[in-house]
């Protein structure tokens, strides 16, 4: 990083050059490494207001789903966190900076240049704020406010960018992370109860997250008041806490509409509505399959999700004979059609997500094949725990894995 | 590879758009890009040729179903009309089992593709 700092303090004398160099130093001290990320953040933020002799100093960070900038950590100005401040990209002081991704030193703080209003009740008479960028994207700003008037130099702003710049790997980290966590624990919240005692069916699943990144995987089973059995599985694009939630509202929309008619095609429709006014952009697969009261038939549609695997008893397993449908979210003209499948007793359903089958390099029939040699009318549990050994074994899944076996028990058989 | 005009070349008249062997997560976005910028500037036909693309994950199909919304909102707004085609060899079965054939026709090679002729060439009826 070049280093201006001889032309906003002129005349350079040595112990000004000394005092600077200080001031750098404590913004890239390598014992900050030594803290963990929300303490770096709060520790480089008094850092900052020290050197620059600041009254206050800021972070807001951007939310991506709203397009507002969020109050996280602040010194000299800890309200604008406690009331939650949310500024709009592109209006207001931190607003502009997100938006043109470039420095702003407002030297009149007044309604004209600046939206939050706690900034003008506190008394700030000058500004100075930068974007933070991670990876060439403004993840949020960073600002310091003096409270008597002032004039910041660029001495002044090399040194703020700096601290951005410090500052902006470490939240990288720290969202990343929450992410992550948030993502994992929506995903656990999400696995299917039990089946209930009263149903004659079976069932295992397995998830395992791709790359040690969560997904928009899910699978869901149920049993609604008219007896129907649900089995559900889908996959939401993209990944982390984006797509997890994505898949927590699908989740519930599609149990929502499952109380209300028990034809698959009709509840695909209603959740392809819904997500195309309500998320529009996202897309995800869905399979759902209806089995009757008395498990001897079964209603399945697709909306762009791989067809289901069904061994029967004595049979070669084979991939269900279901019309494929457009996948969910991609247009209001999609026609959904289900099938209805008569099921032989001691028969198991094997529905999954594309990372159990798809490999680079080869075609989806070979994989598709391959999964029918593996999967077997034997107890879920064995058939899932055959499956996942052959197909995953040791190694990491590039892509989030799921998968539900359904088995309608044998006739006269317990469980 | 991805980048700048190569991808975008004129057969008769038609847009032709050359997708990589592999479409995932890792160039998506930049597709995406490339698909968008092809949708303002294509006459009748535009034809996405992922004839040597062998893997193509749901963030291809995203890719290619934004290209498709794209047009959509595009033949909305303006007085010609574009059709998009697919053309597709290794990855056509995945194309069809995500229903993506149901919304835009997919040819097996270019040459189809171009040869047949689009609705809008001989009339302009709506």
């Amino acid at each position: 990083m070049q280093l201006g700092g001889a032309r906003a303090t002129a005349p350079a004398s040595r112990a000004a050059l000394e005092d600077r160099l200080r001031d750098i130093q404590s913004i890239t001290d390598a014992a900050l490494a030594r803290l963990d990320d929300q303490e770096l953040l709060t520790e480089l933020l008094e850092r900052t207001r020290a050197i620059l002799q600041a009254d206050t100093a800021a972070v807001l960070l951007l939310d991506y789903t709203s397009g507002h900038l969020i109050a996280t950590a602040a010194a000299g100005l800890e309200e604008e966190v406690r009331q939650g401040v949310r500024i709009p990209v592109g209006r207001g002081f931190a607003g502009r900076i997100a938006a043109e991704h470039r420095p702003v030193i407002l030297d009149r703080v007044d309604h004209s240049t600046v939206l939050n209003p706690i900034l003008l009740t506190k008394g700030i008479r000058a500004l100075m704020g930068v974007p933070l960028i991670a990876s060439g994207k403004v993840i949020g700003v960073l600002h310091v406010g003096s409270l008597t008037p002032r004039q910041f130099t660029s001495g002044e702003l090399e040194l703020l960018e700096l601290a951005a710049h410090r500052a902006a790997s470490a939240l990288a980290s720290l969202m990343a992370r929450e992410d992550r966590m948030a993502a994992e624990a929506l995903q656990r919240s999400l696995l299917p109860s039990a089946l209930p005692e009263a149903v004659s069916a079976d069932m295992a699943v397995r998830y395992v997250p791709g790359a040690g990144k969560v997904g928009g995987d899910w699978y869901d089973v149920f049993c609604v008041p008219s007896g129907h059995l649900w089995a559900v599985i889908g996959d939401v694009t993209g990944s982390g806490l984006a797509a997890a939630v994505i898949m927590g509202r699908m989740r519930s929309a599609l149990r929502a509409y499952a109380l209300e008619t028990a034809d698959p095609a009709e509840v695909l429709a209603r959740l392809d509505r819904k997500m195309q006014h309500f998320e529009p952009g996202a897309l995800a697969t869905v399979l759902c399959a209806v089995f009757d009261p008395g498990l001897d038939r079964v209603r399945v549609c697709s909306a762009g999700h791989l067809p289901p695997v069904i061994a029967s008893p004595g049979r070669a397993a084979e991939v269900a004979d279901i019309p494929p449908g457009l996948l969910i979210g991609a247009s209001r003209h999609a026609r959904r059609r289900a099938a209805t499948l008569e099921i032989a007793p001691g028969s198991l359903f094997c529905f999954y997500t594309d990372g159990l089958i798809e490999r680079r390099g080869q075609l989806i029939d070979h994989g598709l094949a391959r999964l029918c040699q593996l999967v077997t009318a034997e107890p879920p549990e064995v058939a899932c725990a055959a499956v996942m050994g052959a197909l995953v074994g040791s190694e990491t899944a590039a892509d989030d894995i799921a998968v539900l076996m359904v088995r309608c028990r044998p006739t006269g058989t317990q469980p | 590879m991805i980048g700048g005009d190569d991808q975008l070349r004129w057969e008769d008249g038609r847009a032709v758009v050359t997708m990589p062997a592999e479409i995932d997560v890792t160039n998506a976005d930049e597709i995406r890009w490339v698909l968008r910028a092809a949708v303002g500037r294509s006459s009748s036909v535009l034809i996405i040729d992922m004839s040597a693309t062998t893997f193509c994950d749901s963030a291809g199909v995203q890719a290619i179903v934004d290209a498709y919304n794209q047009l959509d909102a595009y033949n909305r707004s303006s007085a010609t009309q574009t059709e998009l085609r697919l053309v597709a060899s290794a990855v056509r079965r995945i194309l069809s089992l995500v229903g993506i054939d149901q919304l835009i026709p997919v040819y097996s090679t270019v040459e189809a593709a171009l040869a047949d002729p689009a609705s809008g060439d001989d009339s302009r009826s709506s």
